[in-house]
């Protein structure tokens, strides 16, 4: 088990570095280089700027910059905000997606088990159509569409009743967040309750749920203390990707939105070629994800026996 | 043991004539079948015909095809072309318009029958597109008039927002808009300033109900009667037709979305097809030789797994850089093409594992078949459902991906059209004009529920562990 | 003396993705108390669907039970989930399985899995249930049965899931206990120990056991009386030693020719019955058998078998028991005596 650690452990440091020296050699390798714009006026001003970002060295010292700068958790200084570090960015706009998608991951995951296991056990029934019917809209339905409709009715909403129940964008209180964590949690929660309900009617269709009836237990108790916590195993295991989704999806909910997290400036660096931005926010995504990937791994192994004792 | 009197059959025993008792002649050992015998393939074609989910998105699937490569010959509009007479149509609009005479400037004194002897802000003649001209009674008092335009009925002073025109000239009591005029309820107030530039007293309002206008020169430019010259003024023609409404260029919605699915099945069927092509050949390769290479080949494919997916797909477009005329498929083709194989390349290497330890292999082997042999009528027949499965579940995948990137600015480059484009064009006018984001919103759900039901027959179909679980 | 279980006419069918599959085609047996019955068949004959049915475990739909009665001690509990106060399942009738691999819950401890029954049925406190659980532990002689209990599924031998298997079933001190195949799936010296442990279990507490099995050894040496059952159907049934000497019915006659016998000499060798069983999905109109049967007779392919009575308490489902049917059949014992209806 604490080899099985160690071992993802090192496995996600590799990746980490494999991720910052893909993005740092891919953002070299772009056409022209981040100061060809209007601000590089003259040759003494692109010297200075060049100096400044250290452009002028060689790639290989600029690598080997980067990656000690990375190491001591420093990112540089964003392109276009010349006063502002990476480190601030990331600081100030990260809590506020990891709220988001926090929320998000737990409204997935709720959601998902408690619909899928309501399918399984009403399988072929009216709240089964219901629900599957539902699942399969959440599934084909990009999170940017849910996101756009969901502010749509929510303004619609507020315009009929003439008061405002939720506010449509922005960020600050709960009520901001609910309406974009559910959006951006929709998708995830349609695969998750799919994915709960095959996993529930295998455990249902399982020997072992036929020796507790054989027991004489009530449905009540078998569904409870031996149906529930062998069909979410595998809903566990998709947390980690999961996670992922719902980050990366959060960067369009927090677009529609106009909520300022880390996403929304990703993506804004992206289109204004930020590139210490873009490579600062990437690693850092990066890491989070590959991490949060593996902290689910370990987990599920601590939580299903056969995979903790072995 | 008294119930086994009550047993039904052990009741009474049958007289049976001596004939009954004649052995029965040679029997042949073989067990009669009753149900006709099916191949894997008949049985799964079988299951998915009787799939009624499978089926109708069977036939999406083929509507979309159809929509996608037979649409653009039959509607010949080019998706670029931009209407500027309508603008933002919603589908089924009205699209009459009167012709009328060339626009020539108003002197600010004539005014129609309607308005002549009204007093206070009034329409002076007919408000149409060209034109919607306002008069009202100058005061004697102000020092210049603010010209506020709505869309909605003002509620007052405050919700009037910026006005449209400041006059500083306070004998100048008519003003003529021009700007940009749809075919609408316009809501015209008027404001009297003081010497300062302040407001003063409460704003006049009227309404204009602007109706559509073309002039000959027009209709003939447009092309729109096949005889223009027998057109006179007070004529109605009908406009351009745009069965799903235009964007907010004048673009024609049915012509963009057929030009968009072309990006969307372009990548959602080619990029699916290679990658799945290429895990494989790779999967199937370290899955047969094994060993040394084997370990390789799968630590690489963890690798590529590890990365987060959107966030590289980024990474890439940013990287390979849209030039300028290239749509930026391509790069897209490319990066999906790099980034997804590795979930194939698994698959299909575990089954080839799996089904090289199988009892029918082993015996296959004893029995002397070939490498090719074991290949062509085990390893193939046995992988190819899960594959086409696969393939399946990749399409929806993959327009998702497009449809994300497109939409946050990092996919196919203006002006091609695609449907995740179209959606983030459709986002900024979503309140007004919502049919702009619903029908390519739309075409992207039912293009990925069709695939995405159609796996599910599939899977259902052909993988016999699989079925009945759903 | 009133049977303590006793099956009438019991009648199951599934609705399946081909169709419907009547498995199990009137059903009767009876059962006393410290007696064991055997009930063998090859795969598929509906063997276990029957005493599933019996317990109510199987799931409705696809299953469906279309005729019949069970009683315990004279009172019918088709249907019911408690008879006088007691549980059917896990109280009054005991229950263990082919697969004990499969059978047990993964993620829960086998003392859990023990204890719960006694908490449900009896009870019990948790940590009283947990205590008694390690006393079973010990009855079915698993040793260090304290530490034993608190591990899970997986750190257990497949002789010692069915042990705890075992253990599970008979904590309630049920009635009667069902053992669906319990050692068909381990080796063979454990298969022995298994049956052994039953069988002192069975001395001990006085409780029936219907075994239901496919090996004519088992049966051999475990049952008292025994229901030959073919496709969906009890064919012949009679006390062990009858069966074995008397066999009136060609199936038992395939069965123990398909047997190794010890005594077995250079002439005997093994002969598989030809062919395989009918299919379920529309039972043939005459004797299920008939197609594999090397005496059939005309009639056979036209109309069923009743069962016709060899001893007081021994019945065959076959032609050549009728009466007027007079060609000796090598092997086969037949009734001499006028057989009265």
């Amino acid at each position: 088990m604490w080899l099985y650690t160690l071992k993802r452990l090192l496995q996600g440091v590799i990746t980490v570095w494999f991720i910052a020296t893909a993005t740092f050699f891919g953002m070299h390798s772009v056409p022209g280089d981040p100061l060809s714009g209007e601000r590089a006026t003259n040759e003494v001003i692109r010297a200075n700027l060049e100096a400044r970002y250290g452009l002028d060295r060689p790639v290989t010292e600029q690598y080997f910059i980067f990656m000690g700068n990375m190491l001591r958790g420093d990112f540089g200084i964003s392109y276009t905000q010349q006063n502002r570090e990476v480190n601030d960015i990331i600081r100030e706009h990260f809590p506020v997606s990891a709220t988001l998608g926090l929320l998000a991951v737990l409204f997935a995951a709720a959601g998902g088990i408690l619909f899928g296991a309501l399918t399984a056990l009403y399988r072929n029934r009216l709240p089964d159509y219901i629900i599957m019917f539902l699942v399969i809209l959440g599934i084909s339905v990009p999170s940017f569409v849910f996101a756009a409709l969901g502010q749509l009715s929510l303004v619609n909403v507020n315009n009929v009743l003439g008061f405002s129940i939720l506010p449509v964008a922005g960020w600050g209180t709960v009520g901001h967040m609910l309406l974009p964590a559910l959006v951006l949690g929709l998708g995830t929660m349609a695969y998750m309750t799919r994915l709960m309900r095959s996993s529930m009617l295998e455990v249902m269709s399982a020997d072992y749920i036929r020796t507790a009836k054989a027991k004489g237990l009530s449905p009540t108790r078998i569904f409870a203390r031996h149906q529930l916590r062998n069909a979410v195993m595998p809903v566990i295991t998709v947390l980690g990707p999961a996670i992922a989704a719902i980050t990366t999806g959060g960067f369009v909910v927090e677009l529609v939105f106009a909520i300022p997290g880390l996403g929304r400036y990703f993506v804004q660096a992206v289109q204004q070629l930020d590139y210490t931005v873009i490579m600062g926010t990437t690693v850092f995504y990066g890491a989070f994800l590959v991490f949060m990937v593996i902290m689910v791994d370990l987990v599920y192994s601590w939580i299903d026996p056969r995979v903790r004792l072995q | 043991m008294d119930q086994h009197s009550k047993h039904p059959s052990a009741a009474v025993v049958p007289t049976l004539r001596p004939t009954d008792f004649e052995v029965l002649g040679t029997q042949s050992s073989a067990p009669v079948l009753v149900r006709p015998s099916r191949s894997y393939w008949q049985d799964a074609w079988q299951r998915l015909k009787s799939n009624k989910r499978a089926l109708v998105s069977l036939y999406l699937v083929i509507g979309l095809i159809l929509f996608t490569f037979v649409g653009p010959l039959v509607w010949r509009v080019d998706p670029a072309l931009q209407d500027i007479d309508q603008i933002s149509l919603a589908p089924g609009a009205d699209r009459r318009a009167l012709v009328v005479e060339p626009f020539s400037a108003w002197d600010g004194v004539t005014e129609w029958q309607q308005s002549q002897g009204q007093s206070g802000l009034r329409v002076a003649d007919s408000p149409n597109t060209q034109s919607v001209r306002l008069k009202w009674d100058a005061s004697l008092t102000a020092g210049g008039y603010l010209v506020y335009r709505n869309i909605y009925e003002p509620e007052g002073m405050d919700s009037l927002g910026l006005p449209l025109m400041e006059i500083e000239n306070p004998s100048q009591a008519y003003y003529e808009d021009r700007l940009d005029l749809q075919p609408d309820v316009y809501y015209y107030s008027l404001v009297e300033l003081n010497d300062n530039g302040q407001p003063m007293g409460d704003y006049q309002m009227v309404t204009a109900e602007v109706r559509r206008v073309i002039t000959v020169d027009e209709v003939i430019a447009r092309n729109l009667v096949d005889d223009p010259s027998a057109l006179m003024p007070g004529d109605e023609v009908m406009l351009a037709w745009h069965p799903l409404g235009t964007d907010y260029l004048g673009r024609d919605m049915l012509a963009r979305l057929m030009a968009g699915a072309q990006v969307s099945l372009f990548i959602g069927l080619l990029a699916p097809l290679l990658f799945v092509s290429f895990g494989v050949v790779y999967g199937a390769t370290a899955g047969f030789i094994g060993g040394r290479l084997d370990q390789l080949f799968m630590r690489f494919a963890d690798f590529v797994v590890a990365l987060p997916f959107l966030l590289f797909m980024i990474l890439f477009q940013v990287v390979f850089g849209i030039g300028p005329g290239e749509s930026g498929i391509i790069p897209m083709l490319v990066a999906l093409v790099i980034l997804s194989w590795p979930a194939t390349a698994r698959l299909v290497r575990g089954q080839i594992l799996q089904i090289r330890e199988e009892a029918y292999v082993s015996a296959a082997k004893l029995l002397g078949a070939s490498n090719k042999y074991l290949i062509t009528r085990h390893m193939i027949p046995n992988t190819l459902g899960v594959i086409l499965v696969t393939l399946t579940f990749a399409v929806p995948t993959a327009i998702f991906t497009e449809a994300f990137l497109s939409f946050i600015g990092m996919g196919v480059a203006p002006p091609t059209a695609s449907w995740g484009s179209m959606c983030n064009e459709g986002l900024k006018t979503m309140l007004t004009h919502p049919h702009e984001l619903i029908f390519p919103a739309a075409m992207i759900s039912i293009t990925v529920l069709a695939f995405n039901l159609l796996g599910d027959g599939l899977r259902d179909a052909l993988d016999a562990r699989m079925r009945s679980s759903e | 003396m009133s049977a303590l279980l006793s099956v009438d006419n019991l009648h199951v069918q599934f609705a399946t993705y081909g169709g419907i599959v009547q498995a199990v085609r009137g059903i009767s047996f009876s059962v006393n108390a410290g007696e064991t019955l055997a009930i063998v068949g090859e795969s598929g004959c509906g063997k276990s669907v029957t005493m599933q049915a019996v317990m109510g475990l199987i799931p409705m739909p696809p299953g469906k039970i279309t005729a019949g009665t069970a009683h315990l001690r004279g009172e019918p509990f088709l249907g019911r989930s408690h008879l006088n106060g007691k549980a059917i399942c896990g109280d009054e009738i005991g229950m263990i399985f082919q697969d004990p691999m499969s059978s047990l819950n993964p993620t829960m401890r086998i003392g859990d899995q023990i204890a719960e029954t006694l908490e449900v049925h009896r009870g019990y406190s948790r940590s009283e249930a947990f205590a008694r659980a390690i006393e079973l532990l010990e009855l079915v002689r698993i040793p260090e049965a304290a530490k034993r209990a608190r591990q899970y599924p997986f750190e257990f031998s497949g002789g010692m899931l069915q042990r705890a298997m075992i253990a599970m079933a008979v904590a309630c001190k049920p009635s009667v206990l069902i053992a669906d195949e319990p050692t068909t799936a381990l080796d063979v010296t454990i298969q022995a120990q298994i049956l052994d442990l039953l069988k002192d279990i069975q001395r001990e507490t006085g409780m029936a056991i219907i075994l239901i099995t496919h090996d004519l050894a088992v049966v051999a040496r475990m049952a008292d009386k025994v229901a030959v059952m073919y496709a969906g159907q009890v064919v012949e049934y009679a006390n062990v030693d009858d069966l074995f000497a008397k066999s009136s019915h060609p199936y038992t006659l395939g069965l123990k020719l398909a047997m190794p016998s010890k005594e077995s000499d250079e002439t005997h060798t093994l002969q598989p019955i030809p062919g395989s069983p009918p299919d379920l999905f529309s039972p043939p109109k005459g004797c299920a058998y008939c197609a594999r049967c090397p005496f059939a007779m005309q009639v056979c392919q036209r109309e069923d078998p009743p069962a016709f009575t060899i001893a007081s308490d021994h019945r065959s489902r076959c032609w050549l028991q009728h009466p007027q049917q007079s060609r000796p059949v090598s092997g086969l014992y037949r009734r001499t005596d006028e057989v009265t209806a």
